[in-house]
């Protein structure tokens, strides 16, 4: 029988969580709803679920908290998406930091939920197990510089921030999770888009092009992405994943 | 009366002009006393010696043999008058209904000896002559040629450093007195109570401490009348949320209908407004967002192809080459307030960047689009204002956007400025602090 994902949504307006499930229920989901961290934590003693929705702004414990701890428990790998109120970057920062793999501010549609949901667990089933690279607050080193994965941001080796395009984000996160490994076009597409965009392929060579002046790395001899002739690009340096944010 | 006609403007001039005058006059009438009250004290003095003087003189030169009085002629002369033997210059029999008083004392003195009759003398130096006759019969004439008084050299210096001292003191006085107000009225002037408050000095004299504190606890008031009007912004805005979460949950749950749409369309709408209310009332609590040393050039760019991936039509140009301390997300939302302004009247956006020769930066983001008239340019960044055009919703936002532009500009220590471009369209121009270059 094919695996149904089950989704535990946790969120303390009833008619919200209800909402939700059921329209997750409805598009082929199993779905649990629950008020607070009391019954999420009593629900996932008994059942292990494939994703949790998290509401930060909840009475009591609030979805950080929570979030924190699912991190540091035995539940530290089930991909959590938070919700939050509150359209601030800040929010969205420290929910990533508290280990958040997403996160969706209210009011948000339905589907836009579903796809997001959908996004995250292709995300972390593409990963190799060994790789998986959580969005955790976890900074990124490899030569002069780091990335920031929270703020989504490069910083340089004396602390100036380089600003990435979202584009560019996500193709240099899919090198960082796959360093030394030959991606060819398509699996760069497919990881750096999250789902079959119908772009051109040229369109990943300029990205790449961007993302090598971004990193003041020298086109006709990088030294991080290099081209592989007829086959795709290898980040070609060794990957450091640094616990705490210097 | 047009004496408020020439009235100057300035209280200063005005009351430089009242203290100068007054005391001009105050001084002349004090000097014009003591002149006076000196005049008359030498002129009973001079009088009461002539009288005497004179009398002595004829009655001198009358007992004399008339060869020898000659003789004594010079000795008797005084500087204002003096003999003359014989019967004179012509003149012309002088008006005896007011004679100078110097003849009413020589008549006291000569009476009833000598009868004297006077004439005038006209010429360069007007004087008189008091014409007798001698017990032996010869004539004699008392030239009499009255002279001003005599007035020290020095008085004329001392004037003049009495008027230039009036003149400092009244400037003094007129710039304390001023002062206070000039700077309560440039306090005024700088208010913003969304910016960090200007805490005038409660010193100096009273009425400009009470001004001042006046002045403090009106800001505060001000301060505290806009800060609760953002909590009142945030919290409704806050609270919205929730319902609208679920209306947008269950409209999902609808059939397809027009029905549906309209009311998608509308909560799109209620969403839009509240998530600016929120954006505004934060924008106006100040930045709590940490600054951070942030390539501009890669900042914009990474902009730019954001919306270029989007398939938006945005155009960078120019480079700074610059490091700047800013608040990243304040700065990002300022720029995409503006584009996406651009973006909604002119379909496209043109962006700028230069170092300015003050070393300040300059991001301009330009469009085609229709403009704003001048005379709205300024008010277009109040909140909640909205030009005629985009009154009609579907076009229009929420009237917040350049608001929020503006107080986040102003949070990251920058400025916006909003202009009509040459061959239309509309340039707001965002100038930012110096930054470092890097190579």
């Amino acid at each position: 029988m094919e695996h149904v994902d089950h989704i535990l949504i946790v969120d303390d307006d009833r008619e919200i969580r209800e909402l939700v499930g059921n329209y997750l229920k409805k598009n082929g989901l199993r779905t649990t709803v629950v008020a607070d961290g009391r019954q999420m934590r009593a629900f996932l003693d008994s059942t292990p679920v494939d994703l949790i929705v998290l509401d930060i702004m909840m009475p009591g414990d609030d979805g950080l908290m929570l979030c924190r701890e699912l991190r540091a428990g035995k539940h530290k790998s089930t991909p959590i998406l938070m919700l939050t109120a509150r359209n601030d970057e800040t929010d969205r920062i420290i929910g990533l930091e508290m280990g958040a793999d997403d996160y969706l501010t209210k009011p948000f549609a339905a589907r836009e939920l579903l796809a997001r949901i959908n996004a995250v667990l292709r995300r972390t089933r593409m990963l190799p197990p060994n790789l998986a690279v959580t969005e955790s607050g976890r900074l990124i080193a490899f030569g002069r510089w780091r990335l920031d994965t929270s703020a989504r941001h490069l910083l340089d080796d004396d602390g100036t921030m380089v600003t990435l395009s979202g584009a560019e984000y996500r193709l240099l996160r899919v090198f960082l999770d796959h360093p030394q490994r030959v991606l060819n076009r398509d699996q760069l597409l497919n990881l750096t888009q999250g789902r079959d965009a119908d772009l051109f392929d040229r369109s990943i060579d300029l990205l790449v092009s961007r993302l090598r002046q971004r990193l003041l790395d020298d086109a006709r001899e990088p030294a991080y992405i290099k081209t592989v002739r007829s086959e795709g690009y290898v980040f070609s340096l060794p990957v450091e994943i640094l616990g705490a944010q210097t | 009366m047009n004496l408020s006609l020439h009235w100057p403007r300035t209280l200063a001039s005005r009351l430089s002009l009242i203290f100068l005058v007054g005391l001009i006059l105050a001084q002349a009438l004090s000097f014009g006393a003591q002149f006076y009250e000196r005049y008359e004290s030498a002129k009973s003095t001079m009088l009461g010696n002539l009288e005497t003087d004179v009398s002595t003189s004829i009655a001198i030169l009358d007992r004399l043999p008339a060869d020898e009085r000659a003789s004594w002629l010079q000795r008797l002369n005084r500087p204002n008058y003096g003999y003359v033997l014989g019967e004179g210059e012509p003149g012309t029999p002088m008006n005896m209904q007011e004679p100078p008083m110097a003849v009413a004392s020589i008549n006291e003195a000569m009476n009833p000896a000598y009868k004297l009759t006077y004439t005038d003398i006209p010429g360069t130096q007007k004087h008189f002559q008091g014409h007798l006759r001698l017990s032996d019969g010869n004539p004699l004439t008392i030239d009499v040629r009255p002279t001003m008084l005599p007035i020290s050299p020095w008085l004329p210096a001392v004037l003049l450093g009495q008027l230039a001292l009036l003149i400092g003191c009244t400037w003094l006085a007129v710039r304390i007195a001023i002062r206070p107000l000039t700077r309560l009225a440039q306090a005024v002037e700088t208010l913003d109570p969304n910016a960090h408050a200007v805490h005038l000095d409660e010193k100096g004299p009273t009425e400009v401490a009470y001004a001042a504190k006046a002045f403090n606890a009106m800001q505060a008031r001000i301060a505290a009348y806009l800060k609760e009007r953002m909590q009142l912004l945030a919290a409704i805005s806050h609270d919205l949320q929730t319902p609208i979460t679920r209306m947008k949950l269950r409209a999902e749950f609808m059939d397809e209908s027009v029905e549906k749409d309209k009311l998608w369309n509308d909560l799109g709408e209620i969403e839009h407004l509240v998530r600016e209310g929120v954006a505004y009332a934060r924008s106006v609590h100040g930045a709590t967002e940490a600054t951070c040393r942030t390539d501009l050039d890669s900042f914009l760019d990474s902009l730019v192809f954001d919306y270029q991936d989007m398939g938006k039509d945005v155009q960078l140009d120019g480079k700074s080459a610059t490091v700047i301390d800013t608040r990243p997300h304040a700065l990002r939302r300022v720029l995409v307030n503006l584009v996406d302004n651009a973006l909604k009247f002119a379909g496209a956006a043109e962006m700028h960047v230069q170092a300015l020769t003050n070393g300040k930066l300059s991001v301009k983001v330009m469009d085609r689009g229709p403009g704003i008239a001048e005379e709205e340019l300024a008010q277009v960044m109040e909140p909640f204002y909205r030009v005629e055009s985009s009154r009609n919703r579907s076009t229009g936002g929420t009237g917040l956007g350049l608001a929020i532009a503006q107080q986040l500009a102003l949070a990251i220590g920058g400025s916006l400025v909003l202009s009509n471009r040459q061959g239309g369209g509309l340039c707001a121009e965002l100038t930012l602090p110096k930054g470092i270059a890097h190579p």
